[in-house]
């Protein structure tokens, strides 16, 4: 074998196109006849649609048609996003897709959504979601329609909602699911613990802000098969979900993702059944594509969260028990929500003797909730990583080793009722306590702190099947249908040449459609180098399989005694003794040849979840005058299983710190009384900018998981998990104070210094 | 974000230009980087863009006891001309370098930034604090506006329709200094409070505040700025709230002035 590719940093493989710009993104294709549509949005957080005066739209030159939901062909049932893509009876947010402008270019679509006239009725907008749990109060959804059924909830975490119990509490019909995970008798034992800390806090809703807004292209091919050209996170789901909304059979629907220009868990199936309900009613090709200001308003961001969250501790530094109600705002989406999983990670990586989480999923007049990079973790993690620090100033304990005295095992039960699979939350802990910014945290000048903090993600499952390919001139394909977010090509390409024994640049790696390409589920929920890079594997090691069967015939050596070395099959021991991998290839593939194609297939269907933790240190520096914080450094150390390739793995580190900087510092959705959004632009948005992107340290830190491939594991998610809390908890090491909502903006962090002076 | 049909007209002469300004819905575009985008949201919908790009009013001249700028002046030019490279004027090209980023220096203008009247743009404070003069004209006459008249409510001014900003003048004060000190909106960059400040060797100064108020607005040269802060009416909104605005407003004063007197003590 020559030197392993395993561990070895390279280039994306899909790095050159992305920086010439030959990259052709969803909405670069040119289809011929295309139609533009451009969305008529609900200025309306809450009202009833009484009319749509299309008229004078349709008047105008290049328009073709204004459709509502009447015109398009629905018949699922329900009223997610999928089945209900335009509103039928009933808007529940500001923003929300009442009607489709479809024009012969975007320019006349956009004249004639102004002269699309709604007439609406409102209603109460509901959105204080503490208050909307009441009983009796206003419904932020008044017309019932019947269950929908999607499956997306199971894309993200596919975590269950605890146990059922009888103590009903009394709730209004705006409370959509509740969760209830209990052990023990987490009050009595809080009674008697010897330090108790508590307190509420807040997340705002919080947007992916990914570059590419949101755009997808439909078209009907002659055979009626339904063709739909997308920037998605997963095919097969939004197949699936195409196929719930229209009745079609799943085999004359074709979905093709494109090149992804970011999604961080908010592109699943929410342009598709607008772009195909159009081109259905219409026999034409259509592309909706998205302003960034619809894109603010009409799409499905993160979910505000309160939590109030009590803790304690025994003078030893025992943890003893928590006690956690969460509210959960879901916006409209009715399908599902994270309260699921937040009531799961609230406990984070630590032993607790007791609990009693108590979660809520609400309906509001806000958005509809959808996935944003470990949703649910981050509003927990800032609860509790906020309030243990608490926990060790009561104690007068240093608060990392607080952490890492209670820091989960292999086989220590969680909150689910399951136990632990080994992940290296202790080793984390320690890395980063060795940090010279850990150890040098006593002496920093005046205003600046260091805060520390952890989280965890506990990793998705699902199968997935992968094939790879031996071509004439020895270069392998690999081709999978995932949706190369975040690199994840690269590393089937190092999985694959490692395991077949070609160099990495002699591979080049596919994304399939839904009609040609072998199963995988949506790149969401840190599971597609987990789930898919071992199916890549097994395709590898079957395609060997074969090359090693026609070399053993060609140089009639056994198999067992055979290596493959740098594009060649050579005798162990014997290397003058061999024949290349493309020599070999070229008897199979051609007329008469001798061989079965070099091909392999393989599948994995992982049944352990491999989570992945990272801690951090955040170095802050406080201005008491302006109330500005400014993060001066980071570091991150994450538990990575095995850094297939370590630029990737520290790009997703870093790119989660970057996330929860924003989280920390800059991002937050605001609406009004009346549920109109008051941030729908970048003018009102912030995000961290480059420039308030420190140099982050990044730590690799490698635990094994026994699953996956070369050990590797998930690891989009576990990295922006704890990062906010550490910028919270380095604040508090600065000036003293902790707030209690999220983002840290200049503002509030001004106002609590006055408060803590007077 | 694509704007409503409209004409284009890109005159090679100052008066065709005024001419076809005398439409009361034409525009003058100069970098576009405050117009273009509300066409695009189609807040505004000219019926004619005059591109004054070719009139040549971009030039920086330096007299003995005046500074004049043209109106089409980018805030690179501000921030990179030697001519600026003084204490007295210092709060020019350091406000310009604030401004927006690399892309909007290259495009964006002064004269574009005062006609526009942004409440919270930057420029403005600094036209204000070194008591510049707005030369404007209509097809019909010039006329020079003090800085002080000019800016009259948000993203409104002194100027009549017709009528172009072709230069700022500023008067020169021997052994003077200048700065400009701002606390920026996390997202769009523009001041949640600036203030500029301009202090002589006689013992006199001037500041100005933007991003506070209605309209960047000078404080009183008889009282003490932050005394004067205490008054003022401050605007605030639900990121930044009038109070914590007005104790902004209090830091940004002093820390102009502070960096003022540095470099009137440069000059020296």
């Amino acid at each position: 074998m020559t030197e392993s590719v395993i561990g070895v940093a390279r280039a994306r493989v899909d790095a050159p196109d992305k920086v010439t710009g030959a990259t052709r993104f969803a909405a670069d294709g040119h289809v011929h006849g295309l139609l533009h549509a451009r969305l008529v949005l609900s200025p309306e957080a809450h009202a009833l649609i009484q009319r749509v005066e299309r008229n004078a739209a349709l008047a105008m030159p290049g328009v073709v048609a204004v459709l509502t939901a009447d015109d398009l062909p629905l018949t699922g049932a329900g009223s997610d996003r999928t089945t209900e893509p335009l509103a039928r009876t009933e808007v529940v947010f500001a923003g929300q897709p009442v009607a489709l402008v479809v024009a012969e270019n975007e320019a006349a679509a956009e004249d004639a959504v102004e002269a699309v006239v709604v007439q609406y009725e409102p209603l109460p907008a509901v959105v204080d979601v503490e208050d909307a749990m009441l009983p009796g109060r206003a419904l932020a959804r008044v017309v019932e329609e019947e269950a929908g059924g999607g499956d997306m909830e199971s894309i993200h975490a596919g975590v269950d909602n605890g146990q059922e119990d009888g103590d009903e509490e009394q709730l209004s019909d705006n409370v959509l699911d509740t969760v209830h995970r209990s052990s023990g008798d987490a009050t009595a034992l809080l009674e008697t613990s010897d330090v108790v800390v508590s307190g509420t806090f807040r997340t705002p809703w919080v947007y992916q802000a990914y570059i590419e807004p949101q755009v997808a292209t439909a078209w009907l091919e002659p055979n009626e098969t339904l063709v739909v050209s997308t920037s998605t996170q997963g095919s097969f789901v939004t197949q699936r979900e195409l196929a719930r909304a229209f009745g079609l059979p799943l085999e004359r629907i074709r979905v093709v993702a494109e090149p992804l220009g970011g999604a961080f868990g908010g592109k699943l199936a929410l342009m598709e059944p607008l772009a195909a309900g159009a081109a259905l009613a219409l026999r034409r090709p259509v592309r909706v594509v998205l302003t960034r200001a619809e894109d603010f308003q009409a799409t499905n961001p993160a979910s505000a969260q309160v939590t109030h969250l009590k803790l304690g501790a025994r003078k030893d530094g025992t943890l003893t028990a928590l006690t956690a109600r969460m509210i959960v705002d879901r916006g409209s989406n009715a399908g599902w929500g994270v309260e699921g999983i937040t009531t799961l990670l609230v406990a984070g990586p630590y032993r607790w003797k007791a609990h009693d989480i108590r979660g809520y999923g609400v309906q509001t007049n806000r958005f509809t909730f959808g996935a944003y990079r470990g949703p649910g973790a981050p509003t927990a993690a800032f609860a509790l990583e906020t309030l243990l620090d608490e926990l060790a100033a009561e104690l007068e304990v240093d608060p990392l080793e607080l952490r890492l005295q209670n820091a989960v095992v292999e086989a220590d039960v969680g909150v689910s009722g399951n136990p632990f699979p080994r992940m290296g939350a202790v080793e984390v802990l320690e890395r980063i306590r060795e940090h010279p910014l850990w150890k040098t945290r006593a002496s920093l000048p005046a205003d600046e702190g260091v805060g520390v903090a952890a989280g965890y993600w506990p990793g998705g499952t699902e199968p997935a099947a992968a094939v790879c390919r031996v071509n004439q001139d020895g270069t392998m394909t690999v081709v999978t249908s995932a949706v190369d977010m975040s690199g994840v090509n690269t590393g089937f390409a190092a999985i694959a040449a490692e395991t077949f024994g070609l160099s990495p640049d002699q591979i080049r790696v596919v994304a399939a459609d839904t009609a040609t390409g072998p199963y995988s589920g949506a790149s969401a929920g840190s599971k597609v180098t987990y789930t898919v890079g071992a199916a890549v594997l097994k395709a590898a090691e079957a395609a060997r399989e074969k090359l090693l069967k026609a070399a053993s015939e060609e140089l009639e050596i056994a198999p067992a005694d055979l290596e493959v070395v740098d594009g060649a099959v050579r005798a162990v021991g014997s290397p003058d003794h061999s024949i290349t991998v493309a020599e070999i290839s070229a008897k199979a593939l051609r007329f008469g040849g001798r061989y079965e194609p070099i091909e392999g297939h393989g599948g994995s269907a992982q049944t352990r979840g491999a989570p992945s933790v990272a801690a951090h240190l955040a170095h802050v520096r406080v201005d008491q005058e302006t109330g500005e914080v400014t993060l001066l450094a980071h570091v991150i150390a994450q538990d990575v299983g095995r850094a297939l390739n370590p630029a990737l793995v520290e790009g997703q580190m870093r790119g989660g710190v970057a996330q929860g900087i924003g989280w920390a510092l800059f991002e937050e959705l605001v609406h009004d009384e009346s549920g109109q959004l008051l941030t729908s632009s970048f003018l009102d948005y912030a995000i961290p900018l480059a420039d308030r992107v420190p140099d982050i340290d990044t730590l690799i830190v490698e635990v094994p998981a026994p699953d996956g491939p070369f050990g590797a594991k998930g690891i989009g998610e576990a990295p922006v998990i704890a990062a906010a809390p550490a910028i919270a908890n380095a604040v508090a090491a600065a000036v003293g104070i902790r707030l209690r909502e999220l983002p840290m903006t200049a503002p509030r962090v001004w106002a609590a210094l006055e408060d803590a002076q007077a | 974000m694509i704007p409503a049909a409209v004409e284009h007209v890109r005159p090679e002469t100052l008066d065709e230009a005024l001419d076809a300004l005398t439409d009361p819905e034409a525009k003058a575009l100069a970098g576009g980087q405050s117009l273009l985008p509300v066409m695009k949201l189609r807040i505004v919908r000219p019926s004619v863009l005059v591109d004054i790009g070719r009139l040549g009013l971009g030039g920086v001249q330096l007299g003995d006891n005046e500074l004049r700028l043209g109106a089409l002046a980018t805030w690179d030019t501000l921030e990179s001309a030697p001519e600026l490279k003084r204490p007295s004027l210092a709060a020019l090209a350091g406000c310009a370098a604030e401004i927006g980023d690399l892309q909007v220096r290259n495009r964006g203008t002064l004269g574009g930034s005062l006609a526009h009247a942004d409440p919270a743009s930057d420029m403005p404070a600094v036209v204000l604090a070194l008591g510049a003069e707005v030369v404007v004209r209509d097809a019909r006459a010039e006329r020079k506006l003090s800085a002080e008249k000019f800016f009259l409510g948000p993203f409104t001014t002194a100027l009549a329709p017709g009528e172009l900003i072709t230069e700022v003048v500023f008067p020169l004060v021997e052994g003077s200094g200048s700065a400009y000190a701002k606390v920026e909106h996390p997202a769009s960059g523009f001041a949640l409070a600036g203030a500029a400040a301009h202090v002589t060797p006689d013992g006199k100064r001037s500041v100005a505040v933007t991003g506070v108020g209605a309209h960047p607005f000078l404080l009183p040269a008889d009282a003490d700025p932050l005394d004067a802060l205490t008054e003022a009416e401050i605007y605030g909104d639900r990121f930044a709230p009038t109070e914590y605005r007005r104790h902004l407003a209090g830091v940004v004063v002093r820390r102009a002035l502070d960096r003022a007197r540095e470099n009137m003590e440069k000059a020296a």
